[in-house]
């Protein structure tokens, strides 16, 4: 086998963790002077687990997303993403699924899935072919020539986790995907995002305001404090996977979601 | 930028400007007789103020401006009003709105002249119908921003109509209404100065294509920057207003 | 009672111009010097087609260099105001303030520089359609919601792939409303300054024609007139059904910020 391994290197096992954020802090410079938005960060992700970002508006979830993203720098502190600082975007190793549809709403399904390849300069029939894979794996595959506004609010947030996926990143980063969903719609995307987690082997990580979406998908939840925000407890969610709908009734999970919840509204 | 770096900036614009509207002509980099220099144009301005023609030209597009806007308005707003109210009415006149719109309104003037010969009523008549059709058009998108859910609110606490008019539609109107005022005036305005330039024997739109025609550039350059002020005046005069009734919108 | 549909209220009342329009000179309602009958007018139109043609010719050819000239400074301009906050900061309220000037005053001056030929015309025309072009290109590019650049970013996205793929998509619909508006109004220029001093154009024979008080012939040239409108009208939409696959009614609505933003550079129509 030492040949193969020589042609197709294999992804370093020794690497445990897809996400190290140590120390870090971020002073946001606004017309009030600074502010400090994130202070003294340290969190890793384990390759593969399910983290979930929860926290009071304004405690700076969305800074350290952009942060893991490299769409902004820490003011201190260092950030892996994959064994490697990540100083600038790079779709290879992160993919990002915004708030809301961030879709361009002039290209169809599968082109906004494609969209990233071509700004690679991948052939057309390449492109193609990955982002028609991508758009069945999240259950549109036969959607692909549809216009954003001829889409649901859930299967534009499922073209969005198909182009946050399209480059292959080890790295999923999700900042409130389905925030502007209903109840339902909510659920059922949650689910299948763990389908998907599932199929894929992915590092996610998730930023929500919903405790009951935090316990539901999460290995592990962060449980933010408002400005300047921190990280104030960490809690380990072992619900058994697969995760059903039924789970939510149980004493477990009301347990976990009642400390999260104490954690959130004894800091306020 | 800081408010004061930024006025500045405005500052040294204008003295740029002005400068060289002074030096280019003076050093011949432009022909003076094309470009008279600021201050030739600034002492025929205090000629031409000081001469009783123009003051009389004045006044009369003055009271040409104002007459025919204080028509165009109100006609304009109710004429709106309805076509937003009224479903049917709006499905039938509305979409011919926009070209209208896009018709060169002075092809008209032919028609105006015979109807109104080349007086005072001929001008207001003609300001008037290259104004009413802005106005129509802004008074009803006035009224469509007024969001259905205000008035559920108003009305589900027991508002009357005359109480949701008050309280809900004029509020959340007003700066929408203002700015259909500042621009219905620019319409107005070139309305006024179109006809007085095509056939009149008075009016300062008429006194410049006369300096125009008879290369006197000095006074007509000097016309065209009492005639630029004074629109400029009202149109910042109705923004400050506007700014001030807007300050709830994002 | 059911109403008719509103496109047939609208096709009677277009109907009922054109009847009006042959009746009432015929039964005297009011004088032929006023409204000359519309089927004397098509006579005269039909006579004199050769000199309408001319005069049409003329109109078009500057009423195209108008619009490279509104048009192309129109979007160049507005990409640096609408793109450089700088810029933007200092010069959309002087632009904005420089709007109020009823451009048609200027006429004289180009006339004065220019000459009477078509030259002053297109200047004219130029400046006219300028602004709103400018004004809806700024609008456009300013108002792309911030969450399309940040994906694109996400993506790695280059500068220019950002400026190709994202800004200028992203503003084609607030650019196309401000060409429509542009269009429209250097239309309009080229005609009203042909009206004002020229010796030729499709807006000389209707000055010429009035000063002799030959009403048909006046009316013919308003017909050309108002056929060149109604021809400038139905291209934009033809273009607009072209490129705006995307833009349906749904998204206009769900983005009425973007239809205030286009509403907003209305133009000075004479």
């Amino acid at each position: 086998m030492q040949p193969m391994a020589k042609l197709k290197p294999q992804p370093e096992t020794t690497r445990a963790n897809a996400v190290e954020v140590t120390g870090v802090s971020h002073i946001y410079h606004g017309r009030d002077g600074a502010v400090p938005a994130l202070t003294d960060i340290d969190m890793t992700v384990p390759a593969g687990r399910f983290t979930v970002i929860v926290g009071p508006s304004g405690c700076g979830k969305t800074s350290l997303l952009m942060m893991l993203a490299g769409l902004r720098t820490p003011t201190s502190g260092t950030i892996l993403c994959d064994g490697r600082p990540i100083p600038s975007p790079d779709p290879q190793r992160v993919g990002v699924v915004f708030q809301e549809a961030s879709l361009y709403p002039w290209l169809t399904a599968l082109d906004n899935v494609e969209f990233p390849l071509a700004l690679k300069g991948a052939p057309r029939s390449e492109r193609r072919e990955r982002a028609q894979a991508m758009l069945k794996l999240v259950g549109l595959g036969s959607f692909g020539g549809r216009y954003p506004h001829e889409l649901s609010g859930g299967m534009k947030q499922r073209v969005s986790i198909a182009r946050g996926l399209v480059q292959g990143p080890p790295v999923l980063l999700m900042d409130e995907p389905f925030a502007a969903l209903d109840e339902q719609t909510r659920m059922t995307m949650g689910h299948e995002l763990l389908r998907i987690w599932d199929e894929t082997n992915k590092t996610v990580v998730f930023i929500t305001h919903s405790l009951t979406e935090a316990v539901y998908l999460a290995d592990e939840v962060l449980v933010m404090s408002a400005r300047p925000g921190r990280i104030i407890d960490r809690v380990a969610v072992d619900l058994p996977r697969p995760r059903t709908y039924q789970m939510m009734a149980t004493d477990k999970f009301g347990q976990l979601r009642e400390r999260i919840w104490q954690q959130i509204r004894a800091k306020e | 930028m800081s408010r004061t770096a930024t006025l500045l900036a405005r500052l040294a614009m204008l003295v740029v400007f002005l400068g060289a509207w002074e030096l280019f002509p003076r050093a011949g980099i432009v022909n003076p007789m094309l470009l008279p220099p600021l201050s030739q144009v600034v002492s025929t301005l205090g000629d031409i103020l000081a001469r009783g023609d123009f003051r009389e030209a004045i006044a009369v597009t003055a009271a040409e401006v104002v007459v025919a806007f204080l028509i165009a308005v109100p006609l304009g707003a109710a004429l709106g009003v309805l076509l937003a109210e009224n479903a049917y009415l709006g499905a039938v006149f509305r979409p011919m709105l926009f070209y209208v719109f896009s018709i060169p309104k002075s092809i008209f003037l032919p028609m105006f002249i015979l109807a109104f010969g080349i007086g005072f009523g001929q001008k207001v008549a003609y300001a008037t119908f290259s104004t009413v059709f802005i106005v129509i058009m802004s008074a009803s998108a006035a009224v469509e921003s007024v969001k259905a859910e205000y008035l559920l609110v108003a009305q589900s606490y027991g508002a009357t109509r005359a109480q949701i008019l008050r309280r809900v539609y004029v509020p959340s109107m007003m700066p929408i209404l203002l700015e259909a005022v500042r621009i219905s005036m620019i319409f107005n305005f070139t309305g006024v100065m179109i006809a007085e330039m095509y056939a009149s024997r008075t009016g300062v739109g008429h006194m410049i294509a006369n300096w125009g025609e008879n290369f006197m550039l000095p006074q007509l350059f000097a016309g065209v920057i009492v005639l630029a002020l004074a629109a400029m005046a009202f149109n910042e005069l109705v923004r400050s207003l506007e700014v001030r009734c807007s300050r709830w919108r994002s | 009672m059911t109403r008719p549909s509103p496109r047939t209220v609208r096709r009677l009342i277009g109907l009922a111009v054109l009847v009006l329009w042959e009746a009432v000179p015929r039964l005297g309602i009011l004088p032929e010097l006023f409204v000359p009958p519309l089927t004397k007018t098509l006579a005269v139109l039909w006579s004199d087609r050769l000199i309408y043609f001319g005069g049409l010719m003329v109109t078009l050819y500057e009423v195209f260099f108008a619009m490279l000239i509104a048009c192309g400074a129109g979007i160049a301009l507005g990409a640096v105001v609408g793109g450089v906050a700088v810029v933007r900061n200092l010069m959309l309220p002087v632009v904005s303030s420089l709007y109020a000037i009823p451009i048609v005053i200027l006429y004289p001056i180009f006339t004065a520089w220019f000459g009477i030929g078509s030259e002053s015309k297109i200047a004219f025309a130029g400046v006219y359609g300028f602004f709103p072009v400018m004004l809806s290109t700024a609008a456009g590019i300013r108002t792309i919601d911030e969450q399309y650049l940040l994906a694109a970013r996400s993506m790695g996205a280059s500068l220019p792939q950002l400026i190709t793929r994202v800004i200028i998509p992203a503003a084609i619909p607030t650019v196309l409303a401000g060409l429509r508006l542009g269009g429209a109004l250097t239309i309009i220029g080229v005609v009203v300054s042909e009206m004002l001093t020229s010796a030729s154009g499709i807006g000389y024979l209707v000055t010429i024609n009035r000063t002799i008080l030959d009403s048909p012939r006046v009316f013919a040239a308003i017909i050309v007139v108002l056929l060149l409108s109604i021809a400038f009208d139905l291209a934009v939409r033809a273009i607009e059904r072209r490129t705006m696959a995307w833009q349906t009614a749904g998204r206009r609505v769900a983005s009425s910020e973007d239809v205030r933003a286009a509403r907003m550079p209305a133009p000075a129509a004479a």
